[in-house]
């Protein structure tokens, strides 16, 4: 299922065809390490999928095929916002963000230049997983 | 919005910092860009520049039914939204802060307040309402909101008007309270016992109207309406508080302990 990303064309139709679309950067250690924790991560009870992202390489392993562009618009939004707001109101470097809807809860965190979003059933323990992405 | 009821919101958010002196910014907005109420650490151009923000993120979260919370957790503060009836409550609070009452306050008690009022007098949300009237026609009421059970319970002061055409009678105010239970030989089962200050101030709104009867309800919504007393040890921490019997407490289905909403019947 993984598949090097030649192109943006590629890339967004992987994205639209395939459960999982990945280019990983080799240089980029910190992506590999998350990458494998996210892989635990999403064998979870409640954890409906993940897209984790760096300057070079992004993954997208979630279980709703048709929602893969909207989730991952969501995702952008909430890291590009919550920069906005934490310097607003002076919250110190962002460690995570958390927005839960009606049915699904989202958890977004960045770790260097690779930017985590975990989707996930609102009864999922969201805590757990800030402390499994941080180890 | 009313007046009145950004008053109300006003006023609650104005008792964060009392409570919790780690929350810095609390204010409670809609999507339009309304500033329903705010605290003065908190300026306008930081309100408006947060809800622009947040309308971004929550265009896309339709996608996930809507926000019904948004928690930015910063190396220092941690900022919380928290969705209620159109209207969103933020408050931003330090790391130390005690996070059981943030949550509390944020998720469970401003929420149940403003859907209280909402249910209670849905009047004072609308647009239309209390324009039309003279400031002096308003007339004060007020709801007994608990804040921990061993401790005072402490009046928030609440805003509602009466414009029945004849004759000018006030609506009959809201309190909440909690429940004591009653009981013993010369109990009478059918009469509860209330707070006599509370008692005093529908006496005093209400003049020569006899009062004898009060309509309870539960925050799950049963009802009833019995005859009331006040509450007879004077050295009592009465405030705030219904003492009812058993055969009551059966009939709306609750206990010691929990919450209640009461007000006079006028007839």
């Amino acid at each position: 299922m993984l598949k090097p990303k030649t192109s943006t064309n590629e890339a967004e139709t992987a994205i639209a065809n395939e459960v999982i679309v990945t280019a990983v950067d080799e240089e980029n250690s910190g992506f590999a390490n998350l990458s494998a924790s996210l892989t635990e991560i999403r064998k979870l009870k409640g954890v409906i999928g993940y897209i984790l992202r760096s300057n070079t390489s992004a993954i997208i392993d979630l279980n709703e095929q048709d929602k893969i562009i909207e989730y991952a618009v969501l995702s952008t939004q909430m890291h590009d916002t919550s920069k906005e707001i934490a310097k607003q109101f002076n919250l110190g470097q962002t460690e995570s963000i958390l927005v839960e809807g009606k049915n699904v809860k989202v958890l977004c965190m960045s770790m260097g230049e690779n930017k985590i979003s975990v989707f996930m059933e609102k009864s999922a323990t969201h805590a757990w997983i800030i402390k499994r992405i941080l180890l | 919005m009313t007046e009145a009821y950004s008053t109300a919101l006003q006023t609650i958010i104005d008792e964060f910092k009392n409570i919790s002196p780690e929350i810095t910014n609390t204010f409670i907005f809609k999507k339009n860009g309304e500033i329903v109420a705010s605290n003065e650490t908190t300026t306008e151009d930081q309100i408006k520049k947060l809800i622009t923000a947040f309308n971004n993120v929550a265009d896309q979260a339709e996608t996930i039914g809507g926000i019904e919370t948004l928690t930015i957790q910063g190396a220092n503060s941690q900022l919380n939204i928290t969705s209620m009836n159109n209207r969103y409550l933020a408050t931003v609070s330090s790391r130390a802060a005690d996070q059981k009452i943030v949550k509390t306050l944020t998720r469970i008690f401003v929420p149940t307040v403003v859907k209280l009022v909402d249910q209670i007098a849905p009047e004072l949300a609308d647009n239309k309402s209390l324009q039309t009237t003279k400031p002096e026609d308003k007339l004060i009421e007020e709801i007994v909101l608990p804040v921990e059970e061993t401790s005072h319970n402490e009046q928030t002061p609440d805003t509602s008007a009466s414009f029945s055409s004849e004759p000018l009678l006030p609506e009959p105010p809201v309190n909440q309270f909690m429940i004591e239970k009653i009981g013993g030989l010369l109990v009478p089962v059918d009469t509860v016992r209330v707070d006599s200050e509370v008692i005093a101030k529908w006496n005093d709104l209400y003049g020569d109207k006899q009062i004898t009867q009060v309509h309870i309800e539960t925050l799950e919504g049963k009802k009833t309406t019995c005859k009331f007393k006040p509450i007879k040890e004077t050295n009592h921490n009465a405030k705030g508080i219904i003492q009812i019997p058993e055969k009551i407490l059966q009939t709306l289905q609750t206990s010691k302990g929990k919450l209640v909403i009461a007000k006079p019947v006028i007839e």
